[in-house]
């Protein structure tokens, strides 16, 4: 093997010019040992990035987050907050994590309101199901029974038109936008209820659903209204 | 955007760096919470304009060099068998090839502070040994060493063999 094993990690790391990374190219396909030094490298750097991969898919802790990002003490959606809160960014959910979930069949590991799964994936999306789907479809935020185990907090239409509920129940808390004839999950957040958490998940769902607004919250009229056309955008 | 913003979504990537520094999860988000604090205070340093992930990046990592030679000068937190190895220098010859096969953890716990954070700049999060030598503020040269032997360690106890 004519390479020494620096130009070699140079050269699985990016670091060679385009001339010399086309030289290792061709010379690995005719030298078996060199191909599998290759290999070799290769391998354990695929196999540390599987190992910390899944970390920055985790939630960063509210802990962290709140250092950073205001939380709003109660539901704020005046001009003002919106505003404001369209300049605060939130934490993409982590669908990679919901996703591979799914596919290994797991419920989201939460509390059950099992057995029905509230969440399902469609097109590469996570969009809400069974009880929550339900729950979302029919259940009024102005008139809904006090024992719900999902709790419509507002509806709204975001800046496409679209019409989105945030929510909240014991497992998980969030907000759906109604696309297609399907509720997407654009926001998820771990449900907290009856924890001190309880306070600071509200308070950044609502800061969550005042980012995404397109106007104000549909009041009691308005909502019976889109709930009764089937969330089609007016 | 916003300072903050941009921040918040360091986060994640972040966190993965203080884990394969810290190891342990709660004590990396402990890093975390300390660098941000350091970057909040320290804002008007960071010229807008140039990568704020590399400045974060030397933030977390100097905190946590810092917090290292603080424990080790008290004589605690370093496991008998991280000082052992340390002492030994590149100590993974002892272990037998392959013999964390699987423990990523494990073998990233053998290596010595000074590698590890090499590995974790470039192999994981995929920095150029240009980058990493500014965030470590190392001439290159010495990136490429320590990778070296980092690799050459994790290969020899992760039993990646030929």
């Amino acid at each position: 093997m004519s390479f020494d094993p620096a130009i070699l990690a140079a050269f699985v790391d990016g670091e060679l010019d385009d001339l010399t990374a086309r030289r290792i190219e061709r010379e690995a396909e005719g030298d078996p040992a060199l191909a599998a030094e290759i290999a070799r490298h290769r391998a354990l750097k695929a196999k540390l990035a599987a190992h910390y991969a899944p970390i920055a898919e985790e939630p960063v802790p509210e802990r962290l987050r709140a250092l950073l990002v205001p939380a709003a003490e109660t539901v704020d959606t005046s001009i003002t907050a919106r505003r404001a809160a369209k300049q605060a960014r939130f934490t993409p959910i982590h669908w990679g994590a919901i996703a591979a979930s799914l596919v290994l069949g797991l419920t989201l590991g939460l509390r059950p309101w099992a057995p029905a799964a509230s969440i399902a994936e469609a097109d590469g999306a996570v969009i809400a199901a069974g009880p929550l789907a339900e729950a979302l479809d029919t259940q009024l935020a102005s008139n809904q029974p006090s024992d719900a185990a999902v709790r419509i907090r507002l509806s709204f239409q975001d800046r496409d038109g679209r019409f989105c509920r945030s929510f909240e129940s014991a497992s998980l808390d969030g907000i759906g936008c109604r696309d297609n004839g399907r509720w997407n999950l654009e926001r998820a957040i771990r449900g907290q209820a009856g924890t001190d958490y309880r306070q600071a998940s509200s308070s950044e769902l609502a800061a969550a659903a005042a980012a995404m607004m397109g106007s104000d919250p549909l009041d009691a009229a308005t909502e019976r209204q889109a709930r009764d056309k089937g969330w089609a955008r007016r | 955007m916003r300072f903050e913003e941009e921040l918040v979504e360091l986060l994640p990537r972040l966190r993965r760096f203080a884990r394969g520094l810290a190891r342990d999860a709660s004590d990396a988000d402990d890093l975390c919470q300390a660098a941000i604090e350091r970057a909040l205070k320290s804002q008007g340093q960071w010229q807008q304009g140039t990568r704020l992930d590399s400045w974060m990046y030397r933030i977390t990592r100097n905190l946590w060099i810092d917090e290292r030679r603080a424990t080790g000068r008290r004589g605690v937190h370093t496991p008998i068998d991280d000082a052992v190895m340390q002492v030994a220098g590149d100590g993974a010859a002892e272990v037998e090839a392959g013999t964390l096969r699987g423990d990523v953890d494990g073998a990233m716990a053998h290596l010595p502070d000074e590698q590890r954070e090499v590995v974790m700049l470039v192999l994981v999060e995929g920095y150029a040994y240009r980058e990493a030598a500014d965030i470590l503020d190392v001439p290159i040269g010495t990136v490429t060493s320590r990778l070296a032997r980092g690799r050459d360690t994790l290969m020899h106890l992760l039993g990646e063999a030929a």
